[in-house]
């Protein structure tokens, strides 16, 4: 059980809600005044309903007399909407704005921490987080936020006028007020539990069904297929049959709030009903008319309909909560302080410089270095070394993906560099929206050429629409190969001095791994440092220098 | 109406759902007698209490005038306390009843959807398997739930609710209740029918664009390293902004146009309030009408206002509905295509524990989307008995093979053969009993050992399933947990080791009889000195019968697969004639 489950959630996750809506005080102040002006506005129709019934009855008024009080009230309701209307698109407003700048401060966050920290993350469900956490904020900052002020402002201006037509009255209501925070409260905690439980119990058969669905293949393998249906059924039924028993309790706290506004009226009418009759003769029952009575008639239910409006919004704030907890958990994580401050200059003649440079892993400790190493222009240096050794982590410190915690990395003034690993980065978009991520502003030919170069000259050729073929899932489908050659085309198009590559045949077939090794010949003839992490022959021919690593230590076999 | 998907009317998607939800018919409209007990009740109890108040005080003004007058106090005061408690009772019941409903039909759907996916082939399932997509299918199910409790039963109630309303203020005065039914209903059209037009377009993309965020973020996250290089990081954030800010507008438009329904739902109760009034009034004035009756309309047309409320925020969003059910149905129509033909078949295949022998010729298979097939004319033939390495690197072709041989792929061209018969006339149960397969990934379900054994063989009994883990050498561990055979293995057997896994899919292997095996790297992730035990056990069980050892090219593993007559190498989903 994480702590969130044991006793309401933390207070970290509220004070960070909190702290978010302060930013957008004042749309959410708006919010609440215009729910505020709704609820008067309400009030001024209620009276003025009240008093058209009292001329026309008890005066024996002509209808006419009655019409400005009409046309009033349908003034009041309009009011009444436009401030409604108002107080829902504030709301909303608000809760846009915040979600907008938690994801923007989120992506920032996560750019800062850089690929090495969030390569042991899932970036699927790191995805997730960014989207549903996130949009799980909203109902919290667009209803239940302004309606927490509400559920206390409106019922006590309901007070107030009842207190002025009828102190009894007002006391039934207000006998009822210190109860409500003790509702407020039992409602909370029988949605917070009710939410909570759910949550939970919803995840575990979430995760059965899924579980199911992702094995599905081996279910027919076997034959088996119809027994699993019947078992998904089955669970779902069981999950029905538990969460019903929390339910039972959890709705109780809902019927009581219920109870309450019901009998307010019940005991309202009777207690009207029977002053006027003269049956009651205490306090100010005497002096009860039809107006006022009616009118405290009609208030008493708008005494406790913010406080069910509240209610119904409860399950928003819970949702919030809990995804809060996600977001901080992500927001927590510090960046290396390498990535934050620029690195110092190298000195002239040199691309990169690494002096006593170590690499730490949180649980792995030092996983490279100490290194010393100086790149200068024009030069091939292939890193080999068992897997393990630290051949990408000595690529990512020179790519300033991940810092060196102890010794120093130097870069050359306005160094850019062209990066290529085994996965490499396929966009939703054209086969040049692939390709422009290297060179925004390359021109179709320059795409051309490099496409060509990296040995995709076939592919080209039997795209339909060329250059402008969507690719990807609504698309092409690349082989993993395709894959790795796109983003050799993208290493030939950018014109950056360094290129750092990350075992570029892995996987390839013999064939297409010669036309990557005659490539990347090419690329280091055109006068380009390159880096390869490597254990193939043919690329490790291409070396004008080798370092061999051996699990992190620097057996440095220097043959330039 | 934007209608870019250019598929079935809004009835025609969801009339499958329909069907389903009217299997519980019963239940349903119990559920909405609830309801409609619950707003009857709240509407009774405030028309009452103001029939009760005027009644009262115009009963006491006559009194104070010295006027003999009576009033039965007994009956409505007793009304009033009724009508207190029903409205309380009816809101607890219906809300647990109705829960209880919800939860029953999302056992329906789930179990439906898993027939669907059942059916689906390896296209269809190798594209989906990703946990994102499954997440949304599980959210598409629960948005269907809702179908019922937020759309059907309060907009079917809430008509209810108007209709009667109306019949029972024409009793007293047959203009009050006609217009103002009338006006209730027009508002009712439009809560409904007009807020679900509002909204359909941008509620159906919604989905959509949340998706298109989605995938924005992963290439972000996963590509951070290239776009960082490059130096195109902020170029790719805009674009996944512009994403957003599509998603923002939407659902800004969505939001004014709900709090344009809500604001309109309170207006059409006011007004019809005061319409009822205004009426009523006259009809006081001429003396058709009494005093508390006439104060009784305006009050009944205020309480409408819990059968409207709920309206417009569940209709402007029905596109999201709509939009689910057409996902899902897109789904069966895939799954209904059957892949293998249900002829009859001519004749039935050897049930017997032989060997079988396969064959493919000149078969070819194209993956959707893909320029290239993953297999160009490959035939060969496997005798029975026989035992071949088929080689290659990944992607060459290997894994489509061994999907074809089980049928989970229809090649597109060719025909595949097993035991002389042609793969598509075996039926279903006699080909997963003949033919056995352990694939790279191992499947293992969140249930105990036990149960994941008998995947295998579900008569199975203890001793067999001891027999089998001994087999493995996994007797011992087996033994050693408290819980035996009944340990929960966890989700997809994440309480297991790799190496525990394999071995369990090799025991469950062991359980079957097959006549054809194929293997994927079967020791895959297992030590050596295990390797080395378990290696000699399995070349004795596969003897009699047929095998294709599927071997990735470029790292040969610690594993040589034993007995090979032959090896073939798959080359960009051609067969090479030279061995590897």
């Amino acid at each position: 059980m994480s702590p969130a489950e044991k006793g309401g959630a933390g207070r970290a996750p509220r004070r960070w809600l909190a702290h978010r809506a302060r930013g957008e005080r004042r749309r959410l102040g708006l919010a609440v005044l215009a729910g505020l002006l709704a609820g008067i506005a309400t009030l001024g129709q209620l009276a003025l309903l009240a008093w058209a019934v009292s001329r026309l009855v008890v005066d024996r008024a002509p209808l006419a007399e009655a019409m400005p009080a009409l046309a009033g009230m349908a003034l009041l309701l309009v009011l009444r909407s436009l401030a409604q209307h108002a107080q829902e698109t504030l709301g909303q407003a608000a809760s846009l704005r915040i979600r907008r700048a938690v994801r923007g401060e989120l992506l920032d966050h996560l750019a800062r921490l850089g690929p090495v920290r969030l390569a042991s993350r899932h970036s699927a469900s790191l995805a997730s987080q960014l989207v549903e956490q996130v949009e799980a904020l909203d109902g919290y900052f667009a209803r239940f936020r302004p309606q927490l002020l509400l559920s206390v402002l409106n019922p006590l201006a309901v007070l107030l006028l009842v207190l002025w037509l009828d102190w009894l009255a007002a006391l039934f209501l207000l006998l009822a007020a210190p109860l409500i925070p003790l509702f407020m409260a039992l409602v909370g905690m029988g949605a917070e539990r009710l939410n909570r439980d759910q949550f939970a119990a919803v995840a575990r058969l979430s995760g059965h069904f899924i579980d199911r669905v992702r094995g599905i293949t081996t279910l027919q393998l076997f034959g088996r297929t119809a027994a699993a249906t019947g078992e998904v059924h089955a669970a779902a039924d069981d999950y029905r049959r538990r969460s019903m028993r929390t339910l039972r309790v959890a709705f109780l706290s809902s019927a009581v709030l219920e109870f309450f506004s019901a009998v307010a009226i019940a005991v309202v009418a009777i207690y009207v009903g029977f002053g006027l009759l003269g049956y009651i003769t205490y306090g100010p029952s005497p002096e009860l008319t039809l107006f006022s009575g009616l009118l405290v008639l009609l208030l008493a239910p708008e005494f406790f309909q913010p406080l069910r409006t509240l209610s119904q919004h409860y399950h928003d704030r819970a949702a919030a909560l809990g995804a809060t907890e996600g977001l901080l958990g992500l927001l927590e994580e510090t960046p290396d302080p390498v990535r934050v401050e620029a690195a110092p200059a190298a000195a002239p003649g040199a691309l990169v410089e690494l002096e006593a440079a170590c690499v730490s892993h949180p649980g792995r400790g030092r996983v490279l270095g100490p290194l010393s190493l100086r790149l200068v222009p024009g030069e091939v240096l292939v890193v080999t070394g068992p897997s393990g050794a630290g051949k990408s982590t000595l690529l990512q410190l020179l790519a300033g993906f991940a810092g060196p915690g102890e010794g120093e990395r130097r870069v050359a003034d306005g160094l850019t560099l062209a990066w290529m690993d085994q996965r490499p980065l396929l966009v939703q978009g054209t086969l040049a929206d692939n390709l422009r991520l290297a060179a925004p502003e390359a021109c179709p030919e320059r795409m051309r050429r490099a496409l060509l170069r990296a040995g995709l000259g076939e592919l080209l050729l039997q795209l339909p629409d060329e250059l402008e073929t969507p690719l990807g899932e609504r698309g092409v489908g690349l082989s993993g190969g395709q894959a790795q050659r796109l983003a050799l085309a993208r290493v030939f198009l950018s014109r950056a001095p360094l290129v750092l590559l990350d075992e570029p045949t892995a996987s390839l077939d013999a064939e297409s791994e010669a036309r990557v090794v005659e490539a990347l010949a090419e690329l280091a003839r055109e006068g380009r440092t390159l880096v390869i992490a490597t254990h193939h022959p043919a690329l490790m021919a291409l070396a004008t220098r080798h370092l061999a690593l051996d699990a992190g230590q620097t057996g440095e076999g220097n043959d330039a | 109406m934007r209608d870019r998907h250019g598929s079935a009317s809004l009835i025609g998607s969801l009339r499958p759902w329909l069907r389903l939800l009217d299997r519980r018919r019963g239940r349903l409209l119990a559920g909405a007698a609830l309801l409609g007990l619950t707003l009857a009740s709240a509407i009774g109890l405030l028309a009452l209490s103001g029939w009760f108040i005027t009644a009262t005080g115009l009963t006491g003004l006559l009194l104070a005038a010295g006027v003999a007058a009576s009033l039965d106090v007994y009956v409505p005061g007793g009304g009033i306390r009724f009508f207190a408690v029903s409205r309380t009772v009816s809101r607890y019941l219906e809300r647990l009843y109705n829960h209880d409903t919800v939860l029953r039909l999302l056992a329906d759907l789930r179990a439906r959807l898993f027939g669907v996916l059942a059916e689906l082939d390896g296209h269809a399932l190798s594209r989906r398997r990703a946990s994102d997509w499954l997440n949304r299918l599980t959210a598409d199910i629960d948005t269907l739930d809702s179908l019922y409790l937020r759309l059907l039963a309060p907009a079917g109630v809430g008509l209810l609710a108007i209709l009667a309303l109306a019949g029972f203020l024409a009793i007293w005065a047959p203009t009050v209740g006609l217009v103002s039914g009338a006006w209730l209903l027009a508002g009712w059209c439009w809560l409904t029918l007009g807020q679900a037009r509002l909204g359909m377009a941008a509620s159906r993309r919604q989905v959509d664009d949340l998706e298109a965020l989605r995938a924005r973020l992963v290439e972000q996250l996963q590509g951070l390293a290239e776009l960082e290089a490059y130096g195109s990081l902020a170029a790719h954030r805009r674009q996944l902004e512009e994403v957003e800010a599509r998603l923002y507008r939407d659902q800004r438009r969505l939001g004014a146009r709900v709090a344009l329904g809500n604001a309109l739902a309170a207006l059409f109760v006011g007004l019809g309030a005061l319409l009822a009034l205004w009426l009523a009034a006259q009809a006081f004035g001429a003396g058709r009408l009494s005093g508390p009756l006439m104060v009784m309309m305006p009050l009944a047309m205020l309480a409408m206002s819990e059968a409207l409320a709920s309206l417009p925020a569940a209709f402007t969003w029905l596109g999201a509905t709509r939009g689910a059910a057409e996902r899902l149905n897109a789904l069966e129509a895939r799954a209904r295509t059957p892949m293998a033909a249900e002829a009859p078949e001519a004749a039935p295949p050897s049930r017997q524990s032989t060997a079988l022998s396969a064959s493919l010729s000149s078969v070819s298979l194209r993956y959707p989307g893909a320029l290239t097939p993953a297999l160009a004319e490959v035939s060969f033939t496997l005798a029975p008995g026989e035992r071949v390495a088929l080689c290659g690197a990944s992607g060459a072709g290997k894994s489509s093979v061994a999907a074809l041989l089980l049928r989970q792929l229809v090649p597109e061209g060719g025909e595949v053969l097993l035991d002389g018969q042609p793969l598509a006339a075996w039926p279903e149960a006699a080909l997963r009993e003949r033919v056995a397969a352990l694939t790279q990934r191992i499947d293992l379900f969140d249930d105990s050992l036990a149960a994941n054994l008998r995947l295998a063989a579900p008569e199975a009994d203890d001793e067999a399933l001891w027999q089998a883990l001994a087999w493995v050498e996994l007797e011992a561990w087996a033994m050693s947990l408290p819980s035996g055979l009944a340990t929960r293995v966890g989700e997809g057997g994440r309480r297991l080791s790799g190496g525990q896994a394999r071995r369990l899919a090799l025991a469950r292997l062991w359980l079957r009889d097959p006549g054809l095996v194929l293997l994927d790297e079967p020791f895959a992730g297992l030590d050596a000195g295990t390797v080395s035990r378990l290696a000699p056990r399995l070349d004795a069980w596969l003897a009699g019968r047929s095998v294709i050892f599927l071997v990735h090219q470029l790292d040969g593993g610690p594993f040589d697969p034993p007995g090979v007559q032959r090896r073939l190498t798959l080359v960009e989903g051609r067969l090479e004639r030279y061995t590897c």
